[in-house]
């Protein structure tokens, strides 16, 4: 059918001849990377407050965390909550105790567009794995974020709103918190606008997201360099579309001296 | 020695320097003043071709420098420059500071240079602090290791952008002290300040630049027996002010008292 | 009844197998990146609107593809980039090509960051002396700029020799790699090990992040330099 293009461009449309699972994985991504940021998010929150706010332990707690995460590879992490079920089970037995079940569940759907059908995996026990490394991983990127946005408020208003008679949590709520929120923004954004680019570690424990379905693709049609550029360039396009959209948000909810 | 010939400059829509007519003779020492704002330090700028001037000539020994094919660098090692931040290199020490110099640009071997870079802190008296680094320098220490850095070079001129302008007032002293030792030992110098007491000492002519234009020029007996303009006289009268001696104020007050 | 390797002898055995390699990935792909980045850097501050472009644009691309792919781009996709090379040692350059660039976009905003937080009076007392832009770029601002650079360089290291663990995925024989080999019979010890080989990862990031990035900024503040 494309005998007489260019090789290149035939190359280009062979492998966009398979856009539903182009687009099966790249909504796994976005699954992936909506949880994680989302996940992220509040527990970094906590995190943050924690290491800033929290008592002696509590603070160290976090810290240590925080530290950790961010000084051990994301690789590393995603395997060792993969295997920790394998490896608790293996202690179980040895117990003589029953092992946890390791259902290999999952809940799928079929998406029908145009004349293909496509088996989508919403949800099953790698994505969980997957989600879960995820925001872990980046709750502790969006800690030290938060933590500076916090700092940069500076003690001056802690102090201010306590001599009124808050008292300190609320201090924190409605003082500290909406004026580092909004100081967080360019940091977080771009936290959130590359967190895409993380996500492609779970075709290691076997989630068949974006970069899985290239290999699917290599698989079928064996243009491996056609494949991954173009599989690189919807990551690219994702990415840039974010980060202008969060540039956008972020200069319409300015506020002047924030 | 140096000339300016018609010295146009504008940033954008702001015409900073206005047809500006300036020159200084060997030995000579020139002092600038005038107002904020009125292109004292655009003009310096100009004359070592840093920011070079958009209409007109600079000579420095009557070879024009504005003109094309000019080398600028073996130009700027012949003009001699002391900032009003200073403009140390943080990263190297004092001596380092006044040698470096000597070693990039001169191409001195590096015994050389850096016996010269002493008798250099020597003259401005920072014989016991060549190896310290700017930031353990107080800011007259370092203005003085900056005088220093310009005349190992050996310039044919030295140009002064305010240098006490940023120094305490208990630090002006120092800095002066060795102006006015340079200037005696026949140093060719253009500095822009507002000591009067200096320009007093040595100055050979004094030009007072407002908005761009050299709107008076005369010798020291000149500006602080008769000065013409009514500019001149109101400017000198909020320096009066601004060191201290306060005449106008008391007489003024006295005045209001007496009615 | 096989006898289950201790955590302890597995630490030093992922130790002396796997560290060689994951060393050698960080350090060419650091230096890879150190090159390209300054330059890049030196381009966008000093090189006018073209130059800038090419830079930027290169940093965009570079900081938006996964590292993952890149090296599939490069190990699977461009085998014969590496024509000169045999087989057996393609993969490895493969990935260092990709932690280079990936590396060389980092570094590029890293470098650029730290020229444009040199004190400008700088430049300027360097140009009144004498010296040629480059002079004064070479002795004057760059000295400077690369101590500023620390604490942020400090970070590209941990950065870098972390995602040297992808490498795995293409057969090389670094921590990661040597971590699944030594427990792949012991399911007892999967978790644990990857455990244990995410400690010595940490190991090696977190003092030299710690000593680098805070107690180098402090010394930099008490010789005051930057941009004041």
């Amino acid at each position: 059918m494309f005998q007489g293009l260019p090789q290149p461009i035939e190359d280009i449309l062979r492998v966009l001849e398979y856009w539903d699972h182009i687009l099966a994985g790249f909504l796994t991504t976005m699954e992936l990377y909506g949880g994680a940021i989302v996940m992220g998010f509040f527990l970094g929150l906590l995190l943050a407050l924690l290491r800033q706010y929290g008592g002696f332990i509590l603070s160290r707690i976090a810290t240590g965390y925080i530290e950790f995460i961010r000084g051990t590879p994301l690789l590393a992490q995603l395997f060792f909550i993969y295997f920790l079920p394998y490896s608790m089970n293996a202690i179980l037995e040895a117990q003589g105790l029953s092992p946890i079940p390791i259902g290999k569940w999952s809940f799928q759907t079929e998406i029908i567009i145009l004349d293909r059908i496509i088996t989508y995996t919403i949800f099953d026990h790698r994505i969980l794995v997957g989600l879960l490394t995820l925001g872990l991983n980046s709750a502790a990127y969006q800690a030290e974020y938060i933590r500076g946005a916090i700092k940069s408020v500076g003690t001056g208003q802690l102090l201010a709103a306590q001599s009124l008679g808050m008292s300190r949590l609320a201090s924190i709520r409605h003082v500290v918190l909406p004026q580092a929120l909004r100081r967080v923004i360019p940091a977080w954004s771009n936290e959130a606008a590359y967190l895409p680019k993380y996500t492609v570690v779970v075709f290691f424990i076997g989630v068949v997201d974006l970069f899985g379905k290239a290999h699917f693709i290599v698989a079928q049609i064996f243009r491996t360099l056609t494949t991954y550029c173009i599989i690189a360039l919807i990551f690219l396009a994702l990415i840039s579309i974010v980060s202008k959209v969060l540039d956008f948000v972020h200069k319409r909810t300015s506020i002047p001296g924030v | 020695m140096l000339r300016v010939v018609d010295g146009w400059k504008s940033y954008g829509d702001l015409q900073v320097l206005k047809g500006v007519y300036f020159e200084v003779g060997e030995q000579e020492v020139k002092v600038i003043f005038g107002p904020s704002g009125s292109g004292k330090s655009t003009l310096l700028r100009c004359i070592n071709m840093l920011d070079p001037l958009d209409k007109g000539e600079v000579y420095l020994r009557e070879q024009n420098l504005m003109a094309p094919g000019v080398n600028l660098n073996a130009i700027r090692a012949r003009i001699g420059m002391v900032f009003q931040h200073f403009n140390l290199f943080a990263h190297l020490k004092a001596i380092d500071n006044v040698s470096i110099g000597l070693r990039q640009v001169k191409k001195l071997p590096k015994e050389v240079a850096r016996a010269k870079a002493l008798e250099m802190l020597n003259r401005v008296k920072m014989a016991e602090w060549v190896d310290h680094y700017p930031a353990q320098l107080s800011g007259g220490q370092q203005q003085r290791v900056g005088i220093a850095r310009a005349l190992s070079m050996e310039p044919d001129v030295i140009l002064f952008d305010e240098p006490t302008s940023a120094l305490d007032p208990e630090l002006i002293g120092e800095v002066l002290q060795v102006m006015l030792d340079i200037a005696k030992s026949g140093t060719t110098m253009i500095v822009v300040t507002h000591e009067m007491g200096f320009a007093k000492a040595v100055a050979s002519e004094m030009l007072f630049l407002d908005n761009g234009v050299i709107v008076e020029r005369g010798t020291p007996q000149h500006f602080f027996v008769s000065p013409k303009s009514e500019r001149v006289k109101h400017f000198l009268k909020q320096l009066d002010i601004l060191y201290g001696s306060h005449k106008e104020l008391l007489k003024q007050s006295n005045e209001e008292e007496s009615k | 009844m096989v006898e289950t390797p201790d955590l302890p002898s597995i630490f030093f055995y992922i130790l002396v197998n796997g560290l060689p390699l994951t060393l050698l990935l960080t350090a060419l792909g650091l230096l890879g990146g150190f090159l390209l980045g300054l330059s890049l850097a030196i381009m966008r501050v000093y090189g006018g609107k073209d130059l800038g472009l090419v830079s930027n644009g290169y940093e965009k691309v570079l900081r938006g593809i996964p590292l993952l792919v890149l090296i599939y781009i490069f190990v699977f996709g461009i085998p014969g980039i590496f024509w000169f090379i045999e087989p057996l040692m393609r993969p490895l350059f493969g990935v260092i090509l990709a932690l280079g660039l990936r590396s060389g976009a980092y570094q590029s905003q890293l470098f650029r960051g730290a020229i444009l937080s040199v004190d400008p009076g700088q430049m300027m007392a360097a140009r009144a002396l004498g010296m040629s832009q480059f002079q004064a770029f070479r002795h004057i601002v760059l000295p400077q700029a690369l101590r500023l650079a620390i604490p942020s360089w400090s970070n590209e290291y941990a950065v870098v020799i972390k995602d040297s663990s992808y490498a795995y995925a293409v057969g090389i024989i670094e921590m990661l790699k040597v971590a699944f080999r030594v427990s792949a019979n012991y399911p007892l010890l999967w978790a644990p090990t990857m455990g244990v080989v995410a400690i010595l990862y940490f190991l090696f990031t977190y003092p030299i992040t710690r000593i680098f990035g805070e107690r180098q900024t402090k010394k930099l503040e008490k010789l005051g330099m930057g941009g004041g």
